[in-house]
Protein backbone atom coordinates (compact mmCIF):
# COMPACT_ATOMS: atom_id res chain seq x y z
CA UNK A 1 0.00 0.00 0.00
CA UNK A 2 1.24 3.03 0.95
CA UNK A 3 4.91 3.76 1.24
CA UNK A 4 6.46 5.06 4.67
CA UNK A 5 8.10 7.73 3.15
CA UNK A 6 7.95 11.49 2.96
CA UNK A 7 6.04 12.23 -0.97
CA UNK A 8 6.13 15.32 -2.60
CA UNK A 9 2.22 15.31 -2.30
CA UNK A 10 2.47 15.72 1.75
CA UNK A 11 4.10 19.06 1.54
CA UNK A 12 0.68 21.04 2.14
CA UNK A 13 -0.98 18.78 4.41
CA UNK A 14 2.37 18.82 6.61
CA UNK A 15 2.94 22.62 6.58
CA UNK A 16 -0.51 22.55 7.56
CA UNK A 17 -0.26 20.16 10.46
CA UNK A 18 2.94 21.98 11.53
CA UNK A 19 1.18 24.96 11.62
CA UNK A 20 -1.87 23.85 13.72
CA UNK A 21 0.88 21.95 16.28
CA UNK A 22 2.35 25.23 16.84
CA UNK A 23 -0.71 26.78 17.68
CA UNK A 24 -1.49 23.88 20.19
CA UNK A 25 1.77 24.40 21.94
CA UNK A 26 3.20 27.56 21.92
CA UNK A 27 0.96 29.04 24.73
CA UNK A 28 1.52 25.84 26.67
CA UNK A 29 5.36 26.11 26.20
CA UNK A 30 5.47 29.83 26.75
CA UNK A 31 4.02 29.10 30.29
CA UNK A 32 6.71 26.57 30.57
CA UNK A 33 9.67 28.50 29.79
CA UNK A 34 8.32 31.11 32.44
CA UNK A 35 8.81 28.70 35.19
CA UNK A 36 12.81 28.88 34.62
CA UNK A 37 13.09 32.27 34.76
CA UNK A 38 13.60 34.89 37.58
CA UNK A 39 10.30 37.30 37.84
CA UNK A 40 12.24 40.34 36.47
CA UNK A 41 12.63 38.37 32.87
CA UNK A 42 8.86 37.02 33.20
CA UNK A 43 7.56 40.21 33.24
CA UNK A 44 10.05 42.05 30.70
CA UNK A 45 8.87 43.45 27.79
CA UNK A 46 10.26 43.03 25.02
CA UNK A 47 10.40 39.21 26.47
CA UNK A 48 13.47 37.30 27.08
CA UNK A 49 12.80 34.35 24.80
CA UNK A 50 14.55 31.28 26.13
CA UNK A 51 15.66 31.37 29.69
CA UNK A 52 18.76 29.71 31.56
CA UNK A 53 17.39 25.90 32.15
CA UNK A 54 19.76 25.87 35.27
CA UNK A 55 17.41 28.49 37.32
CA UNK A 56 15.23 25.98 39.32
CA UNK A 57 14.37 28.79 42.14
CA UNK A 58 10.53 28.72 41.12
CA UNK A 59 10.30 25.27 41.31
CA UNK A 60 12.14 24.93 45.05
CA UNK A 61 10.07 27.41 46.17
CA UNK A 62 6.38 26.23 44.96
CA UNK A 63 8.00 22.49 45.99
CA UNK A 64 9.06 23.84 49.74
CA UNK A 65 6.37 25.77 50.44
CA UNK A 66 3.01 23.89 48.64
CA UNK A 67 4.43 20.44 48.89
CA UNK A 68 1.19 19.49 51.41
CA UNK A 69 -1.14 20.81 48.85
CA UNK A 70 0.42 18.61 46.23
CA UNK A 71 0.21 15.84 48.48
CA UNK A 72 -3.68 16.39 48.96
CA UNK A 73 -4.21 16.64 45.13
CA UNK A 74 -2.07 13.42 44.67
CA UNK A 75 -4.05 11.63 47.85
CA UNK A 76 -7.41 12.40 46.32
CA UNK A 77 -6.76 11.41 42.78
CA UNK A 78 -5.20 8.05 43.53
CA UNK A 79 -8.13 7.47 46.34
CA UNK A 80 -10.62 8.52 44.34
CA UNK A 81 -9.12 6.52 41.24
CA UNK A 82 -9.15 3.05 43.53
CA UNK A 83 -12.34 3.65 44.98
CA UNK A 84 -14.52 4.68 41.21
CA UNK A 85 -12.42 1.67 39.80
CA UNK A 86 -13.74 -1.12 43.13
CA UNK A 87 -17.11 0.25 42.60
CA UNK A 88 -16.98 0.52 38.62
CA UNK A 89 -15.85 -3.08 37.33
CA UNK A 90 -18.29 -5.45 38.85
CA UNK A 91 -21.14 -3.09 38.03
CA UNK A 92 -19.80 -2.97 34.40
CA UNK A 93 -19.15 -7.09 34.78
CA UNK A 94 -22.23 -7.57 35.59
CA UNK A 95 -24.40 -4.84 33.33
CA UNK A 96 -22.60 -6.85 30.35
CA UNK A 97 -22.68 -10.79 31.55
CA UNK A 98 -25.83 -10.72 33.57
CA UNK A 99 -29.00 -10.67 31.80
CA UNK A 100 -32.00 -8.82 33.58
CA UNK A 101 -35.19 -7.46 33.29
CA UNK A 102 -34.56 -3.39 32.71
CA UNK A 103 -30.22 -4.13 32.65
CA UNK A 104 -30.05 -1.68 29.39
CA UNK A 105 -32.20 0.64 31.61
CA UNK A 106 -30.03 1.10 34.19
CA UNK A 107 -27.16 1.36 31.96
CA UNK A 108 -28.69 4.43 30.64
CA UNK A 109 -29.46 5.92 33.46
CA UNK A 110 -25.95 5.55 34.98
CA UNK A 111 -24.64 6.62 31.32
CA UNK A 112 -27.08 9.82 31.99
CA UNK A 113 -25.63 10.34 35.83
CA UNK A 114 -22.20 11.61 34.18
CA UNK A 115 -24.10 14.40 32.16
CA UNK A 116 -25.31 16.10 35.37
CA UNK A 117 -23.20 19.01 35.72
CA UNK A 118 -21.51 19.25 39.05
CA UNK A 119 -22.82 22.47 39.87
CA UNK A 120 -26.20 20.91 39.96
CA UNK A 121 -25.43 19.39 42.97
CA UNK A 122 -22.95 21.54 44.27
CA UNK A 123 -25.77 23.06 47.62
CA UNK A 124 -26.84 19.83 48.78
CA UNK A 125 -23.36 18.30 48.42
CA UNK A 126 -22.23 20.74 50.32
CA UNK A 127 -25.20 20.63 52.89
CA UNK A 128 -24.28 16.91 53.60
CA UNK A 129 -21.07 16.92 53.89
CA UNK A 130 -21.01 19.86 56.26
CA UNK A 131 -23.27 17.54 58.42
CA UNK A 132 -21.34 14.49 58.19
CA UNK A 133 -18.02 16.80 58.55
CA UNK A 134 -16.49 15.90 55.22
CA UNK A 135 -16.22 19.58 54.72
CA UNK A 136 -12.04 19.85 53.67
CA UNK A 137 -11.43 16.88 54.31
CA UNK A 138 -9.66 14.15 51.91
CA UNK A 139 -12.14 11.75 52.26
CA UNK A 140 -14.77 13.70 51.31
CA UNK A 141 -12.68 15.23 48.11
CA UNK A 142 -12.29 11.15 47.52
CA UNK A 143 -15.92 10.43 47.64
CA UNK A 144 -16.52 13.48 45.42
CA UNK A 145 -14.21 12.84 42.78
CA UNK A 146 -15.11 9.00 42.87
CA UNK A 147 -18.93 9.70 42.37
CA UNK A 148 -18.44 11.88 39.74
CA UNK A 149 -16.21 9.81 37.40
CA UNK A 150 -17.86 6.76 38.33
CA UNK A 151 -20.57 6.41 35.38
CA UNK A 152 -17.64 7.08 33.13
CA UNK A 153 -15.32 4.45 34.81
CA UNK A 154 -18.49 2.04 34.29
CA UNK A 155 -19.09 2.86 30.84
CA UNK A 156 -15.96 2.73 29.76
CA UNK A 157 -14.87 -0.38 31.38
CA UNK A 158 -18.16 -2.05 29.89
CA UNK A 159 -16.38 -1.20 26.38
CA UNK A 160 -13.45 -2.96 27.51
CA UNK A 161 -15.76 -5.88 28.96
CA UNK A 162 -17.25 -6.59 26.14
CA UNK A 163 -14.44 -7.80 24.43
CA UNK A 164 -13.67 -11.04 26.35
CA UNK A 165 -14.88 -13.79 24.64
CA UNK A 166 -18.16 -15.02 25.30
CA UNK A 167 -16.63 -18.62 25.23
CA UNK A 168 -14.08 -17.79 27.87
CA UNK A 169 -17.06 -16.88 30.23
CA UNK A 170 -19.11 -19.28 29.57
CA UNK A 171 -16.34 -22.28 30.10
CA UNK A 172 -15.68 -20.95 33.26
CA UNK A 173 -19.08 -20.97 34.19
CA UNK A 174 -19.38 -24.34 33.47
CA UNK A 175 -16.52 -25.79 35.50
CA UNK A 176 -18.66 -24.13 38.43
CA UNK A 177 -16.98 -20.87 38.83
CA UNK A 178 -19.13 -17.95 40.45
CA UNK A 179 -19.80 -15.18 38.88
CA UNK A 180 -17.20 -13.42 41.30
CA UNK A 181 -14.36 -16.31 40.42
CA UNK A 182 -15.51 -15.38 36.43
CA UNK A 183 -14.64 -11.48 37.23
CA UNK A 184 -11.28 -12.35 39.09
CA UNK A 185 -9.61 -14.85 37.47
CA UNK A 186 -11.31 -14.53 33.83
CA UNK A 187 -12.25 -10.94 32.86
CA UNK A 188 -9.30 -8.79 35.23
CA UNK A 189 -6.45 -11.18 33.74
CA UNK A 190 -8.11 -10.52 29.59
CA UNK A 191 -9.11 -6.87 30.28
CA UNK A 192 -5.83 -5.67 32.51
CA UNK A 193 -4.59 -3.08 29.76
CA UNK A 194 -8.29 -1.57 29.27
CA UNK A 195 -8.79 -1.05 32.92
CA UNK A 196 -5.58 0.82 33.41
CA UNK A 197 -6.60 3.24 30.86
CA UNK A 198 -9.57 3.19 32.75
CA UNK A 199 -7.69 4.21 35.44
CA UNK A 200 -5.55 6.46 33.94
CA UNK A 201 -8.48 8.46 32.53
CA UNK A 202 -10.29 8.81 36.01
CA UNK A 203 -7.06 10.19 37.49
CA UNK A 204 -6.56 12.43 35.26
CA UNK A 205 -10.53 13.94 35.52
CA UNK A 206 -9.40 14.00 39.20
CA UNK A 207 -6.59 15.64 38.98
CA UNK A 208 -7.29 18.07 37.06
CA UNK A 209 -10.65 18.86 38.89
CA UNK A 210 -10.70 22.34 40.25
CA UNK A 211 -14.81 23.75 41.24
CA UNK A 212 -15.42 20.85 43.53
CA UNK A 213 -12.35 21.34 45.26
CA UNK A 214 -12.93 24.99 45.07
CA UNK A 215 -16.19 24.89 47.93
CA UNK A 216 -15.43 21.79 49.58
CA UNK A 217 -11.77 22.76 50.55
CA UNK A 218 -11.01 25.47 52.79
CA UNK A 219 -7.52 25.38 54.32
CA UNK A 220 -6.32 21.58 55.62
CA UNK A 221 -7.46 19.84 52.21
CA UNK A 222 -6.81 22.21 49.63
CA UNK A 223 -6.14 20.92 45.89
CA UNK A 224 -3.21 22.27 44.04
CA UNK A 225 -5.50 23.86 41.48
CA UNK A 226 -7.01 25.38 44.44
CA UNK A 227 -3.55 26.97 45.55
CA UNK A 228 -2.56 27.38 42.14
CA UNK A 229 -5.50 29.45 41.30
CA UNK A 230 -5.03 32.16 45.02
CA UNK A 231 -1.70 32.73 43.51
CA UNK A 232 -3.65 35.64 41.55
CA UNK A 233 -4.94 37.70 44.48
CA UNK A 234 -5.88 40.86 44.57
CA UNK A 235 -3.02 42.79 44.75
CA UNK A 236 -0.20 40.97 43.44
CA UNK A 237 0.23 38.00 40.56
CA UNK A 238 2.86 35.65 41.33
CA UNK A 239 3.84 34.97 38.02
CA UNK A 240 7.27 32.72 38.84
CA UNK A 241 4.74 30.95 41.52
CA UNK A 242 1.97 30.18 38.37
CA UNK A 243 4.46 29.39 36.18
CA UNK A 244 6.43 26.79 38.22
CA UNK A 245 3.36 25.13 39.60
CA UNK A 246 1.30 25.14 36.23
CA UNK A 247 4.38 22.86 34.69
CA UNK A 248 3.95 20.36 37.73
CA UNK A 249 0.27 20.61 37.95
CA UNK A 250 0.67 19.72 33.73
CA UNK A 251 3.14 16.92 34.35
CA UNK A 252 0.77 14.08 34.66
CA UNK A 253 -1.67 14.59 31.92
CA UNK A 254 1.38 15.50 29.43
CA UNK A 255 3.10 12.22 30.16
CA UNK A 256 -0.26 10.73 29.78
CA UNK A 257 -1.32 11.76 26.15
CA UNK A 258 2.08 10.17 25.02
CA UNK A 259 1.83 7.00 27.13
CA UNK A 260 -1.95 6.78 26.30
CA UNK A 261 -2.25 8.17 23.01
CA UNK A 262 -3.90 4.78 21.72
CA UNK A 263 -6.92 4.65 24.31
CA UNK A 264 -7.45 8.57 23.98
CA UNK A 265 -10.69 7.98 21.36
CA UNK A 266 -12.20 5.66 23.31
CA UNK A 267 -11.46 7.51 26.51
CA UNK A 268 -12.95 10.79 25.18
CA UNK A 269 -16.26 9.05 24.58
CA UNK A 270 -16.73 7.07 27.22
CA UNK A 271 -16.00 3.95 25.18
CA UNK A 272 -18.75 4.70 22.19
CA UNK A 273 -15.75 4.77 20.06
CA UNK A 274 -13.34 1.85 19.97
CA UNK A 275 -9.59 2.54 19.57
CA UNK B 1 -24.53 -31.51 21.05
CA UNK B 2 -21.72 -31.75 22.52
CA UNK B 3 -22.73 -28.57 25.15
CA UNK B 4 -25.98 -30.02 25.85
CA UNK B 5 -23.74 -33.01 27.36
CA UNK B 6 -21.80 -31.13 29.58
CA UNK B 7 -24.61 -28.27 30.88
CA UNK B 8 -26.61 -32.03 31.89
CA UNK B 9 -24.27 -31.82 35.33
CA UNK B 10 -24.87 -28.29 36.02
CA UNK B 11 -28.18 -28.41 37.34
CA UNK B 12 -27.43 -30.78 39.97
CA UNK B 13 -24.62 -28.91 41.45
CA UNK B 14 -27.06 -25.82 41.93
CA UNK B 15 -29.13 -26.70 44.76
CA UNK B 16 -25.68 -27.19 46.94
CA UNK B 17 -24.94 -23.64 46.14
CA UNK B 18 -25.83 -21.40 49.15
CA UNK B 19 -27.67 -18.08 48.64
CA UNK B 20 -24.49 -16.21 48.68
CA UNK B 21 -23.28 -18.05 45.83
CA UNK B 22 -26.51 -17.49 43.93
CA UNK B 23 -26.23 -15.70 40.20
CA UNK B 24 -28.99 -13.11 41.53
CA UNK B 25 -27.17 -12.36 44.79
CA UNK B 26 -23.92 -11.57 43.59
CA UNK B 27 -24.99 -9.69 40.74
CA UNK B 28 -26.91 -7.25 43.03
CA UNK B 29 -24.29 -7.04 44.90
CA UNK B 30 -21.92 -6.54 41.93
CA UNK B 31 -24.52 -3.20 41.23
CA UNK B 32 -25.80 -2.17 43.95
CA UNK B 33 -23.44 0.00 45.51
CA UNK B 34 -22.73 2.06 42.15
CA UNK B 35 -26.55 2.69 42.03
CA UNK B 36 -27.00 3.75 45.40
CA UNK B 37 -23.85 5.73 45.42
CA UNK B 38 -25.27 7.53 42.40
CA UNK B 39 -28.38 7.84 43.89
CA UNK B 40 -26.92 9.75 46.60
CA UNK B 41 -25.10 12.35 44.10
CA UNK B 42 -27.99 12.80 42.02
CA UNK B 43 -31.08 11.86 42.48
CA UNK B 44 -31.40 13.31 46.02
CA UNK B 45 -29.16 16.05 45.45
CA UNK B 46 -31.83 17.13 42.71
CA UNK B 47 -34.74 16.88 45.19
CA UNK B 48 -33.21 18.70 47.58
CA UNK B 49 -32.44 21.77 45.13
CA UNK B 50 -35.91 21.79 43.73
CA UNK B 51 -36.74 22.05 47.45
CA UNK B 52 -34.18 24.61 48.14
CA UNK B 53 -35.30 26.43 44.97
CA UNK B 54 -38.82 27.18 46.83
CA UNK B 55 -37.18 28.99 49.55
CA UNK B 56 -35.75 31.73 50.52
CA UNK B 57 -32.61 30.57 51.97
CA UNK B 58 -28.76 31.55 53.05
CA UNK B 59 -25.81 28.66 52.98
CA UNK B 60 -24.86 30.30 56.36
CA UNK B 61 -28.10 29.59 57.89
CA UNK B 62 -30.03 26.38 56.51
CA UNK B 63 -32.25 26.28 59.20
CA UNK B 64 -34.03 29.68 58.73
CA UNK B 65 -35.41 28.76 55.36
CA UNK B 66 -38.67 30.28 54.63
CA UNK B 67 -40.86 28.99 51.81
CA UNK B 68 -41.49 31.65 48.78
CA UNK B 69 -42.68 29.81 46.24
CA UNK B 70 -41.42 29.92 42.16
CA UNK B 71 -39.71 33.69 44.18
CA UNK B 72 -36.66 32.78 43.39
CA UNK B 73 -36.85 31.47 39.51
CA UNK B 74 -38.72 34.94 38.53
CA UNK B 75 -36.68 36.82 39.96
CA UNK B 76 -33.87 34.88 38.34
CA UNK B 77 -35.95 34.98 35.01
CA UNK B 78 -35.76 38.74 35.14
CA UNK B 79 -32.11 39.01 36.63
CA UNK B 80 -30.73 40.75 33.39
CA UNK B 81 -26.94 38.99 34.51
CA UNK B 82 -28.57 35.42 34.61
CA UNK B 83 -30.37 36.11 30.96
CA UNK B 84 -26.54 37.32 29.93
CA UNK B 85 -25.25 33.60 31.33
CA UNK B 86 -27.71 31.82 29.25
CA UNK B 87 -27.33 33.72 26.10
CA UNK B 88 -23.34 33.54 26.80
CA UNK B 89 -23.33 29.63 27.47
CA UNK B 90 -25.75 29.69 24.36
CA UNK B 91 -23.55 31.32 22.29
CA UNK B 92 -20.60 29.88 23.23
CA UNK B 93 -21.43 26.74 22.57
CA UNK B 94 -22.98 27.30 19.16
CA UNK B 95 -19.92 29.34 17.67
CA UNK B 96 -17.17 27.67 19.56
CA UNK B 97 -18.12 24.12 18.87
CA UNK B 98 -18.94 25.24 14.96
CA UNK B 99 -15.92 26.78 15.00
CA UNK B 100 -14.40 23.36 16.23
CA UNK B 101 -15.48 20.93 13.98
CA UNK B 102 -14.91 23.00 10.97
CA UNK B 103 -11.44 23.64 11.30
CA UNK B 104 -10.88 19.83 13.39
CA UNK B 105 -12.26 18.05 9.73
CA UNK B 106 -9.13 20.62 7.90
CA UNK B 107 -6.72 19.14 10.17
CA UNK B 108 -8.17 15.88 10.55
CA UNK B 109 -8.34 15.37 6.82
CA UNK B 110 -4.35 16.61 6.80
CA UNK B 111 -3.32 14.01 9.28
CA UNK B 112 -5.52 11.50 7.88
CA UNK B 113 -3.17 12.16 4.53
CA UNK B 114 0.23 11.89 6.68
CA UNK B 115 -1.10 8.49 8.55
CA UNK B 116 1.61 6.27 6.51
CA UNK B 117 4.81 8.00 8.00
CA UNK B 118 5.06 6.86 12.12
CA UNK B 119 6.11 9.92 13.09
CA UNK B 120 3.49 11.94 12.87
CA UNK B 121 1.94 10.10 15.75
CA UNK B 122 3.73 12.00 17.89
CA UNK B 123 2.69 15.12 16.01
CA UNK B 124 -0.66 14.25 17.07
CA UNK B 125 -0.25 14.19 20.59
CA UNK B 126 1.50 17.29 20.42
CA UNK B 127 -1.59 18.32 18.87
CA UNK B 128 -3.80 16.72 21.46
CA UNK B 129 -1.78 18.11 25.07
CA UNK B 130 -4.89 21.74 24.87
CA UNK B 131 -7.84 19.45 25.91
CA UNK B 132 -5.53 17.09 28.41
CA UNK B 133 -4.00 20.30 30.70
CA UNK B 134 -5.36 21.02 33.60
CA UNK B 135 -8.40 23.66 32.52
CA UNK B 136 -7.16 25.68 35.09
CA UNK B 137 -4.17 26.57 33.72
CA UNK B 138 -5.55 26.85 30.21
CA UNK B 139 -6.71 29.90 32.09
CA UNK B 140 -3.66 30.97 34.02
CA UNK B 141 -1.52 30.29 30.49
CA UNK B 142 -3.92 33.12 28.53
CA UNK B 143 -4.12 35.77 31.42
CA UNK B 144 -0.05 35.26 30.97
CA UNK B 145 -0.53 35.75 27.23
CA UNK B 146 -3.46 37.90 26.86
CA UNK B 147 -1.39 40.19 29.80
CA UNK B 148 -1.95 43.70 28.91
CA UNK B 149 0.81 44.72 30.19
CA UNK B 150 3.48 41.89 29.76
CA UNK B 151 1.37 39.21 27.56
CA UNK B 152 3.33 37.93 24.22
CA UNK B 153 0.04 38.34 22.49
CA UNK B 154 0.14 42.27 22.22
CA UNK B 155 3.97 42.21 22.11
CA UNK B 156 4.24 40.13 19.01
CA UNK B 157 0.88 41.83 17.54
CA UNK B 158 2.98 45.30 18.39
CA UNK B 159 5.45 44.10 16.23
CA UNK B 160 3.45 43.86 12.90
CA UNK B 161 2.13 47.18 13.89
CA UNK B 162 -1.37 46.00 15.05
CA UNK B 163 -3.17 46.20 18.81
CA UNK B 164 -2.90 46.44 21.45
CA UNK B 165 -5.73 44.41 21.63
CA UNK B 166 -7.60 44.31 25.21
CA UNK B 167 -8.22 40.92 25.36
CA UNK B 168 -9.90 40.89 28.66
CA UNK B 169 -10.70 44.32 28.88
CA UNK B 170 -13.50 45.28 26.57
CA UNK B 171 -16.81 43.44 27.03
CA UNK B 172 -17.15 42.24 23.59
CA UNK B 173 -13.30 41.75 22.83
CA UNK B 174 -13.45 39.37 26.31
CA UNK B 175 -16.00 37.39 25.38
CA UNK B 176 -14.58 36.83 21.63
CA UNK B 177 -11.29 36.09 24.10
CA UNK B 178 -12.85 32.95 25.93
CA UNK B 179 -14.65 31.28 22.26
CA UNK B 180 -10.85 31.70 21.34
CA UNK B 181 -9.63 29.92 23.87
CA UNK B 182 -12.33 27.41 24.05
CA UNK B 183 -11.88 26.84 20.22
CA UNK B 184 -7.74 26.21 21.02
CA UNK B 185 -8.77 23.81 23.62
CA UNK B 186 -11.32 21.76 22.05
CA UNK B 187 -10.35 21.29 18.71
CA UNK B 188 -8.11 18.72 19.09
CA UNK B 189 -10.98 16.48 20.86
CA UNK B 190 -13.25 17.16 17.63
CA UNK B 191 -10.47 16.37 15.66
CA UNK B 192 -9.79 13.40 17.27
CA UNK B 193 -13.17 12.05 16.95
CA UNK B 194 -13.60 13.17 13.19
CA UNK B 195 -10.12 11.50 12.28
CA UNK B 196 -11.71 7.92 14.01
CA UNK B 197 -14.53 8.43 11.54
CA UNK B 198 -12.38 9.17 8.41
CA UNK B 199 -10.28 6.30 9.62
CA UNK B 200 -12.94 4.15 9.48
CA UNK B 201 -14.43 4.69 5.61
CA UNK B 202 -12.78 1.69 3.78
CA UNK B 203 -10.31 2.85 1.45
CA UNK B 204 -11.61 0.68 -1.42
CA UNK B 205 -14.48 3.12 -1.53
CA UNK B 206 -12.41 6.26 -1.63
CA UNK B 207 -11.27 4.46 -4.60
CA UNK B 208 -14.55 3.82 -6.51
CA UNK B 209 -15.17 7.35 -6.01
CA UNK B 210 -11.71 8.42 -7.72
CA UNK B 211 -12.91 5.87 -10.69
CA UNK B 212 -16.29 7.30 -10.85
CA UNK B 213 -14.48 10.72 -11.34
CA UNK B 214 -15.84 12.23 -8.01
CA UNK B 215 -14.97 15.69 -7.43
CA UNK B 216 -13.75 16.44 -4.21
CA UNK B 217 -17.13 18.08 -3.16
CA UNK B 218 -19.29 15.11 -3.59
CA UNK B 219 -16.90 13.05 -1.77
CA UNK B 220 -17.17 14.83 1.04
CA UNK B 221 -21.20 15.56 0.45
CA UNK B 222 -21.73 11.46 -0.34
CA UNK B 223 -18.95 10.06 1.18
CA UNK B 224 -17.33 11.74 4.47
CA UNK B 225 -20.20 13.22 5.83
CA UNK B 226 -22.07 10.52 6.17
CA UNK B 227 -19.69 8.53 7.82
CA UNK B 228 -18.39 10.96 10.39
CA UNK B 229 -21.71 12.10 10.76
CA UNK B 230 -22.79 10.03 14.17
CA UNK B 231 -19.50 10.65 15.39
CA UNK B 232 -19.34 14.17 14.94
CA UNK B 233 -22.77 14.46 16.96
CA UNK B 234 -21.48 12.58 19.82
CA UNK B 235 -18.85 15.27 20.09
CA UNK B 236 -21.93 17.91 19.99
CA UNK B 237 -23.96 16.64 22.69
CA UNK B 238 -20.37 15.93 24.79
CA UNK B 239 -19.17 19.62 23.90
CA UNK B 240 -22.76 21.40 24.91
CA UNK B 241 -22.42 19.36 28.18
CA UNK B 242 -18.98 20.67 28.81
CA UNK B 243 -20.20 23.86 28.20
CA UNK B 244 -22.56 24.04 30.44
CA UNK B 245 -20.21 23.10 32.93
CA UNK B 246 -17.93 25.44 31.63
CA UNK B 247 -16.26 27.16 34.90
CA UNK B 248 -12.68 27.04 35.10
CA UNK B 249 -11.00 29.07 32.64
CA UNK B 250 -13.68 32.48 33.55
CA UNK B 251 -13.25 31.53 36.60
CA UNK B 252 -9.24 32.98 36.15
CA UNK B 253 -9.63 35.22 33.64
CA UNK B 254 -12.51 37.32 33.93
CA UNK B 255 -14.25 36.12 37.00
CA UNK B 256 -17.79 36.81 34.52
CA UNK B 257 -16.24 40.62 33.37
CA UNK B 258 -15.98 43.30 32.58
CA UNK B 259 -19.16 43.90 33.67
CA UNK B 260 -21.17 40.68 32.94
CA UNK B 261 -19.67 40.32 29.45
CA UNK B 262 -19.03 37.02 30.08
CA UNK B 263 -20.71 35.56 32.73
CA UNK B 264 -21.66 32.06 32.35
CA UNK B 265 -24.21 29.79 33.94
CA UNK B 266 -22.11 27.38 36.19
CA UNK B 267 -20.22 30.45 37.42
CA UNK B 268 -23.23 32.54 38.13
CA UNK B 269 -24.73 29.54 40.16
CA UNK B 270 -21.70 29.16 41.98
CA UNK B 271 -21.14 32.77 42.81
CA UNK B 272 -25.44 33.06 43.92
CA UNK B 273 -24.32 29.75 46.25
CA UNK B 274 -20.70 30.14 47.72
CA UNK B 275 -19.75 33.64 47.57
CA UNK B 276 -23.48 35.69 48.06
CA UNK B 277 -24.94 32.39 50.02
CA UNK B 278 -27.53 32.68 48.25
CA UNK B 279 -29.02 29.27 48.17
CA UNK B 280 -32.18 29.64 47.20
CA UNK B 281 -31.55 31.25 43.81
CA UNK B 282 -28.27 29.46 43.60
CA UNK B 283 -30.61 26.20 43.69
CA UNK B 284 -32.84 27.38 41.22
CA UNK B 285 -30.34 28.18 38.96
CA UNK B 286 -28.64 24.91 39.23
CA UNK B 287 -32.46 23.31 39.05
CA UNK B 288 -32.60 25.24 35.42
CA UNK B 289 -29.09 23.83 34.46
CA UNK B 290 -29.89 20.44 35.43
CA UNK B 291 -33.38 20.28 33.37
CA UNK B 292 -31.32 21.72 30.17
CA UNK B 293 -28.72 19.40 30.39
CA UNK B 294 -31.60 16.45 30.99
CA UNK B 295 -32.74 17.30 27.80
CA UNK B 296 -29.74 17.51 26.16
CA UNK B 297 -28.69 13.74 28.05
CA UNK B 298 -32.21 12.34 26.55
CA UNK B 299 -30.98 12.27 23.27
CA UNK B 300 -27.30 12.05 24.31
CA UNK B 301 -28.56 8.45 25.81
CA UNK B 302 -30.16 7.45 22.42
CA UNK B 303 -27.17 7.99 20.60
CA UNK B 304 -24.31 6.28 22.40
CA UNK B 305 -26.64 3.36 22.64
CA UNK B 306 -26.87 3.42 18.89
CA UNK B 307 -23.35 4.08 17.80
CA UNK B 308 -22.59 1.39 20.55
CA UNK B 309 -24.94 -1.08 18.73
CA UNK B 310 -23.10 -0.40 15.27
Amino acid sequence: MNSARFRLRDLGPMVLVLTFVFVSIAPLLWLALAAFKPTADIIAIPPVWIPDFTYLQNFRDVLTQFWPFIVNSLIATVGATILALILAVPTAFALVNHRFHGREALADWILSTRMMPPIAAAVPLFVIFRGAGLLDSLPGLIIAYAGFNLPFAVWMTMSFIRRVPKELIEAARLEGCTWWQVLKDVVLPFSKSGLAAVATFVFIFAWNEFMLALFLTTREAKTFPVVISSFVGTGRVYWEYIAAASVIQCLPPVLFTFFMQKHIVSGVTMGAVKD
Amino acid sequence: MANAVIRAGAPQEAPRRAFIHSDRFQMTAFIAPTCIFLALLTIWPFIYSVYLSLHAVKLTAMKRAVFVGANNYINLLTDPLFLRAMLNTGMLAVTSITCEIVIAFVIAKAFVSLSHLKWVNGLRSLFMLPMMVTPLIVGMIFSYVFNPVLGIANYLLGGVGLGPVPWFGDSTVAMVSILLINIWQWTPFMMLLIMAGLLSIRSDLYEAARVDGAKWHHVLTLLEIPSIKGIVLLGIILRIIDTLRFFDVVYVTTRGGPGDSTMVLTLYAYQQNFQFFQAGVGSAAAVIILIISMVITTFAVRLLRRIENE
